[in-house]
């Protein structure tokens, strides 16, 4: 709760934008919720609220939490605020035909149960408005596979802490290319035994070394594929 | 006696070439395990230990502890009396004191291949091992790297050729160019072929676990079975972690009951990672671990009643500011304080510690932090020391400088543990009388027969003027320490062993090898 009786309301749109990234640096759900609702009730198209209020709130948290300003805790809770708003802009943008943010799953792999690290990966990809289906630990191929059936994400994740169970990656990207679908998806892997070059070697399309180039580098991937989507579409 | 002392000319011999050759010797020098002649240092009182045993019994009974995916462990706690629902484990208040107090040995002997080189865990000794774990290596003319192995070898003979270190460890580094389904079986081969010191298991699956017993069985032979009990010796000591918060997981497990049943030891730990993986302040990590271990502790006795164990404490902390694991911070050590207090009254050995460091590089932070560590480690009175040597960057890379420059350290606390010498010879009154006022000790006969083990000489540290160190190059400790693990590689030589034992062990791993297909899931 803000510390006043702020009636969101009386504020003018700017103002209230500007509140909007106040409230999410605070991690205030309730309050982002409501202004979410009180910009579309004035005529604001979901795609601006998205990219004018949600997503520039969580570029000032992203950008305070790299410099060490703001803590783990107080991401997480900006990251819930963020999502609570995409949950009620998340329809109105498909039908809209908005560029989408992105849907994507992960999951620690089979054999491996750290799972610290994919939690703030996913935490932080919340934050900046994907939509994360979090498959848990010890993730077999079958996991990944139900999961992408139910949920037809566009990016994978997968995290593995060991060596024993970094080799399982590729076992999840082969049988991908096996079916065909490879090419469908963004795949991104991470954990700190990994490097770049075992992930060109197994296939992946980046490695990450941290939650916060896992978030630049599936913006850069989403817009690369939706560009290239349309370009298609152009052609 | 060296071949020097007897030259074939009939001269006296001595002279340079048998001091040099006496003083050169990097040969694996046998030193001990320490036993601690110090107080053990304490950091809580009798109400605050005990504030944190109900506390811990409450997380037990109220909050309960899971057991996942082994049915077997389940039936076991429920037969024990506890209350199972699903794979959660609410143990009665008492029962993992009662069990542990009844059942698990205070002290155990894990023994070499060399009994000289035997270790006592518990009581008042302290073991020290090399780091465990670490997927990459690191030196100074190659950098990073994965770890191969001939990289785990290395570690393996240099820990040998230590005197420092009395334990050879389990996976000094992560040998990433052999099959994962297949790596163990030269790993565990490494220990016992380049060592006779006592080494760890296999961990990561129940017949991994098994191949160790296997391998231990065929390296001792005819003393596997210790006559006076029937049961086998104690060979492997292995490292079985919690997945924290309050969960020990079926991979885990599985080991942990092999081990046991063959009379193995298993060390339990749950490592946690404060503020990921237990609350943010000392008392609550300190709890939830005193919980987890007790009920991990017990329930190898309940598997295998009068099992050796150690309970363990591996605590570090995170940075809330951007979710890495830091270490060699003072909350941590504070950990280990009380937990090494609340082992001692479970009277069951204890293990914490190592030169644990975030740092890339053996630099000022490496040693830093490690010193943080391992001093505490030391006056708290923990019993096995794993991670003595070679620790960087949180566990991710195993550093040959700074193994180096880690067992040079370790070297100087054995010292320390080793408390203040009254006997005569240590009053040395009769070196006061002899020298008297205004002359110096040098000479006299009381340093003439104890100069040379006086004090604890640094192998790698550099004491001497600014133009020698100047004209010998400049080097700092690292650059120093460079040279020295090269130097302890060249001049190593493998304890003798005997070649039907070789070859039966050579003979069993070409069978498992050839049993399955390479795999690396
Ligand atoms: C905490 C920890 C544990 C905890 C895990 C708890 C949990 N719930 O996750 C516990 C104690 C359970 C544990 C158990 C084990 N562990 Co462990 N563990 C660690 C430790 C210290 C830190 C990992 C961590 O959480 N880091 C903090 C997070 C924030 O960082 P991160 O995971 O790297 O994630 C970041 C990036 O990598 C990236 N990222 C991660 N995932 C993904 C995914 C995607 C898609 C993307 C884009 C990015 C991304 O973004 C993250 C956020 O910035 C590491 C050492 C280390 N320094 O990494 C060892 C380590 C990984 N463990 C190790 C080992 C050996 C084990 C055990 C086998 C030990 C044992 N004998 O019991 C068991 C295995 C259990 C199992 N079956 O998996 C070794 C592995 C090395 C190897 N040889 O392969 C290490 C290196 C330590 C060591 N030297 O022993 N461990």
């Amino acid at each position: 709760m803000a510390d006043d009786d702020l009636d969101l309301n009386s504020l003018n749109d700017d103002d209230l934008v500007s509140q909007m990234h106040d409230d999410l640096y605070d991690g205030l759900k309730e309050e982002i919720e409501q202004a979410v609702n009180i910009l579309l009730a004035r005529g604001w198209t979901p795609y601006d609220v998205l990219t004018q209020a949600l997503v520039e709130g969580m570029r000032i948290v992203g950008e305070d939490f790299r410099d060490g300003i703001l803590f783990v805790p107080e991401v997480l809770l900006s990251a819930n605020a963020m999502k609570a708003g995409m949950a009620i802009l998340r329809p109105l943008l498909a039908e809209t035909g908005a560029p989408k943010v992105g849907k994507m799953i992960i999951g620690t792999v089979k054999g491996d149960i750290h799972d610290i690290g994919k939690n703030l990966v996913a935490m932080m990809m919340e934050g900046a408005g994907f939509e994360v289906i979090n498959l848990g630990i010890n993730n077999a191929v079958d996991n990944f596979l139900k999961a992408i059936d139910e949920h037809q994400p566009d990016i994978i994740g997968m995290s593995a802490l060991l060596t024993t169970t970094m080799p399982y990656m590729k076992v999840v990207i082969d049988t991908l290319k096996e079916k065909g679908i490879r090419s469908d998806f963004i795949v991104l892997v991470g954990g700190a035994p990994l490097n770049e070059a075992f992930a060109n070697a197994i296939g992946a399309d980046a490695y990450c070394r941290d939650a916060a180039v896992a978030v630049e580098t599936a913006k850069r991937l989403m817009a690369d594929r939706q560009g290239s989507v349309q370009a298609r579409a152009q052609a | 006696m060296s071949d020097a002392e007897t030259l074939q000319s009939g001269r006296r011999g001595h002279g340079r070439a048998a001091k040099r050759a006496a003083r050169m010797a990097h040969a694996a020098a046998t030193v001990p395990f320490i036993t601690r002649q110090i107080p053990i240092y304490e950091v809580l009182n009798e109400e605050g230990l005990s504030l944190i045993e109900q506390n811990a019994e409450t997380v037990l009974e109220e909050v309960g502890i899971d057991f996942k995916g082994d049915p077997e462990a389940l039936a076991i706690w429920r037969e024990a009396g506890a209350d199972v629902r699903e794979e959660r484990v609410h143990i009665p208040r008492g029962l993992c004191r009662r069990i542990i107090r009844e059942h698990a040995p205070a002290t155990y002997t894990q023994h070499a291949r060399n009994p000289a080189r035997s270790v006592v865990m518990g009581g008042k000794h302290t073991v020290f091992a090399p780091a465990y774990g670490p997927p990459f290596v690191h030196d100074l003319d190659r950098g990073r790297r994965y770890g191969t192995i001939e990289d785990f070898r290395n570690f393996v003979k240099l820990t040998y050729a230590t005197p420092w270190l009395h334990h050879s460890g389990g996976t000094v580094c992560e040998p990433v160019d052999l099959p994962v389904n297949k790596r163990h079986l030269d790993m565990v081969y490494a220990h016992m072929r380049y060592s006779d010191k006592p080494f760890m298991g296999s961990v990561t699956a129940p017949e991994r676990a098994a191949d160790t017993v296997a391998m231990a069985e065929i390296l001792f032979g005819a003393d596997w079975i210790d006559p006076a009990t029937g049961k086998p010796r104690t060979v492997v000591t292995s490292l079985i972690n919690a997945n924290s918060p309050l969960t020990w997981d079926a991979t885990m497990l599985g080991a942990l009951k092999v081990y046991a049943r063959a009379n193995q030891a298993n060390l339990l730990t749950p490592f946690i990672l404060a503020g990921a993986m237990a609350p943010v302040t000392v008392a609550g990590s300190t709890t939830l671990t005193l919980a987890e271990a007790m009920a991990g502790v017990a329930f190898t006795q309940l598997v295998a009643p009068s099992a050796p164990v150690i309970l363990g404490s591996f605590a570090s902390s995170m940075s809330m500011k951007s979710g890495a694991p830091t270490f060699g911070t003072p909350e941590p050590a504070m950990v280990m304080y009380a937990m090494a207090a609340l082992a001692r009254r479970l009277n069951v050995p204890f293990r914490a510690g190592g030169a644990f460091t975030a740092s890339k590089i053996p630099d000022a932070q490496a040693a830093y932090e490690s010193a943080l560590t391992m001093l505490p480690a030391c006056l708290a009175g923990t019993n096995f020391i794993l991670h003595t040597a070679g620790w960087l960057e949180g566990g991710l890379a195993m550093g040959y400088e700074k193994f180096v420059m880690d067992a040079d350290q370790a070297g100087m606390l054995q010292t320390m543990l080793n408390g203040i010498d009254l006997s005569e010879n240590g009053q040395a009154m009769d070196a006061i009388r002899e020298v008297g006022p205004g002359k110096h000790f040098l000479g006299c006969g009381h340093t003439q027969a104890n100069f040379e083990s006086a004090f604890h000489g640094s192998a790698i540290a550099d004491n001497n003027s600014f133009e020698q160190w100047d004209a010998e190059g400049r080097l700092d400790q690292a650059q120093r320490a460079n040279a020295q693990w090269k130097r302890m590689l060249q001049d190593y030589e493998p304890p003798p062993i005997d070649p039907a034992t070789d070859d039966a062990l050579l003979d069993f791993m070409a069978r498992r090898k050839a049993a399955t297909p390479d795999s690396n899931v």
